[in-house]
Formats: structure tokens, C-alpha cells, sequence
């Protein structure tokens, strides 16, 4: 529970400070658009965590998918395997990031069309950071 | 006379130099003749008997691969990474070797998931990625017969409920057009890989 109380302590100081350095940032965001006949894709981004504690992330939801996991793609001796992560931790000052061919969000079964897309981060209760973006062609 | 034989005994000790250097810097080059990624069967075994439905929901055999050169991947349609990621490549590679005017593979994906995967679903999955890809898929059972056959592995793993994933071999086959194994590609799959290596491959027949 530390580490989301700093995360709101951080966030209320900079609301009030009017500082631009939230705890947690999303960079390099790509949202893959949904290919024909699939309901399912998968997302990409950078986290940056400007506290100096780490971030837990529990879940990431979105309202246009009925389900957001983490997952990890691991390529071994040339087999790919696929395994859900039960949570993602941003180390303090550090970040995490999530790339092709390594950690991603599987977003499952799509509720809307391939327009914009929106993607909120839990830690727990506390929603850390939400992220409106458009989906990116293959 | 002797500032003569100096000149010349300079001349010839400058040709050898430059002759050394030259077959020194021709061995480190690498051959522009020879592959540099795949690996290729010195054994091109012909593939085993099997039934398995194109993307159009025909019934096909072995011979499907004949006439073509095949970059052969097996996958599934609900993988939301490696998949697309690979075929992404493959697209790509054949992209650039259509604009330098060369020969082109055709790509294949091989259903590891029979169940989730009908010749539709993998017909408008292929299709995203360009032109004239081939899926196939059908009863589990022929899949093995010819994965089994192919070295190729893959596993059914459960995730929450009713999902799960499979677990597969990450590899590009080549398939030749007379039906034969004749090589790999290992992963990490990157496009320059395949466009340099594949005209070589296919100029070979």
C-alpha cells in the first residue's frame, strides 16, 4: 500500500505545484489495430516512474475491451510461449517496458471499432494513469 | 642501374602488399553467393502424406506446396505478438524483394489451433498480410502428421476459463517447389534476412 499512498502524495503535490513530472508516464504508446475478424490485439508502451518508489501495476482496463491481461511472450531454443503476468512492477526512478516479442497487453474481445482507443492503469483501486490514443496499422 | 633495381624491388614489394591486403579483405567479406541466416538441409526430405483445409476450405495434400517457393510458419490466429509480428516480416521482406524486381516466396501459415481456427477465420488473418498467402488448417491429428514430420513443435496451454494459448516453434520452413524440405530460418525473424538469403535459395533450383 506504500507505494500507491506516495503515488497519490505525488500526484496531489504536483496538481497543487502545478509541476508537469507525474508519477507514472506512458511513452511509445502503440495500440495494434484489431485485424479482420480478430477481436483481439495487442498494446505497447514505455513506463517511466518518477517517484522513488516502485510502482505495482495490477490491471490495466479499457472500454473497448471486455478483458486487458499482461502478458509475456518468451522465445526459447526457437519455441514462443505466451504466459500472463499477474502484475508489473515499475522500479523507483526506472521504467518498464512493453515491446514486441516481450511483455504486452492482450486486449480481448473488442467492444467498439478501430478507432480511438482509451487504456487505464490500476495499481489495486488507484487508477494511476489513463491513456487516449488512436490504433496503429500493421 | 641500382636506383633502377630499388624502384623496381619497391614496385613489386608494393604489389604484393596490396595484393595480401586485397585477398585478405575478399576472405573477411562476406560471400554475397552463399546464405547468411538460414540454415539449409543438406537432406531435403520430402514431407509425409496429409489432409488439411486451404483458407478457401479446400482439401489439400502435400502437393499444395508445389510450385512455389514456401516461407512456412505455424501459429495461430488468437496470438496477438509473435504471430503478426512474423508475418509483419514476411510481409515486409517480400515487399522489398517485389520492388528489386526478384522472384517472391509465398507465405504460409500452419494452424497450431485447429479449434479456434477455420479456414475463414484464417483466410481474412493471411490476407491482411498481402497477396496470395496460403493458410491451412483442419483436423489436429493431420496437423501433427505434418509438424511432426517438420521438427516442429507446438502445445495447448490453459490460461483463465475457456482461454488458452499455444505454445509453437518460432522458425520459418522453407518448403522448395518440388515439395522438399530445404531449410530454416531460426528466430529472431528480421527482414533483411530473408531478402538477402532467398534469392540465393531460390536461384538454386
Amino acid at each position: 500500500m506504500k507505494h500507491i499512498f506516495l503515488v497519490s502524495i505525488l500526484a496531489a503535490f504536483a496538481a497543487c505545484s502545478g509541476e508537469s513530472q507525474p508519477p507514472l508516464v506512458a511513452s511509445d504508446v502503440i495500440v495494434m489495430e484489431t485485424m479482420p475478424g480478430m477481436n483481439m490485439t495487442a498494446a505497447y508502451m514505455t513506463l517511466t516512474n518518477n517517484s522513488e518508489d516502485d510502482i505495482r501495476i495490477t490491471r490495466v482496463t479499457s472500454p473497448a475491451f471486455a478483458s486487458v491481461e499482461l502478458h509475456e511472450t518468451v522465445v526459447e531454443d526457437d519455441v514462443s510461449r505466451m504466459r500472463k503476468l499477474p502484475e508489473l512492477i515499475v522500479p523507483a526512478g526506472g521504467s518498464a517496458t512493453l515491446e514486441r516479442g516481450g511483455m504486452h497487453l492482450m486486449l480481448m474481445r473488442q467492444t467498439g471499432d478501430n478507432e480511438a482507443v482509451s487504456l487505464q492503469i490500476w495499481s489495486g483501486d488507484t487508477m494511476l494513469l489513463s491513456i487516449e490514443t488512436s490504433y496503429t496499422k500493421r | 642501374m641500382p636506383i633502377k633495381t630499388l624502384l623496381v624491388g619497391v614496385a613489386l614489394l608494393i604489389t604484393l602488399i596490396a595484393g595480401i591486403l586485397t585477398f585478405m579483405l575478399v576472405e573477411q567479406a562476406p560471400r554475397a553467393t552463399e546464405p547468411q541466416t538460414a540454415m539449409l538441409f543438406a537432406d531435403q526430405s520430402e514431407l509425409p502424406e496429409f489432409e488439411l483445409l486451404d483458407h478457401d476450405g479446400n482439401e489439400v495434400g502435400k502437393e499444395v506446396f508445389k510450385g512455389h517457393w514456401n516461407l512456412v510458419f505455424f501459429g495461430f490466429t488468437h496470438c496477438p505478438d509473435i504471430c503478426p509480428m512474423t508475418l509483419t516480416v514476411l510481409a515486409d521482406a517480400k515487399r522489398q524483394l517485389r520492388e528489386r524486381d526478384l522472384a517472391l516466396p509465398r507465405i504460409v501459415l500452419v494452424s497450431v489451433d485447429p479449434e479456434r481456427d477455420t479456414p475463414d477465420k484464417l483466410g481474412q488473418y493471411i490476407d491482411y498480410f498481402g497477396e496470395g498467402n496460403l493458410g491451412l488448417t483442419g483436423d489436429l491429428g493431420q496437423i501433427r502428421k505434418l509438424t511432426t514430420a517438420l521438427g516442429i513443435f507446438f502445445e495447448k496451454t490453459p490460461s483463465d476459463g475457456d482461454n488458452y494459448s499455444v505454445d509453437h516453434s518460432a522458425v520459418v520452413m522453407i518448403i522448395g517447389p518440388d515439395g522438399r524440405q530445404h531449410g530454416i530460418f531460426s528466430s529472431p525473424h528480421v527482414a533483411g534476412n530473408f531478402v538477402h538469403d532467398l534469392p540465393i535459395i531460390m536461384a538454386s533450383q
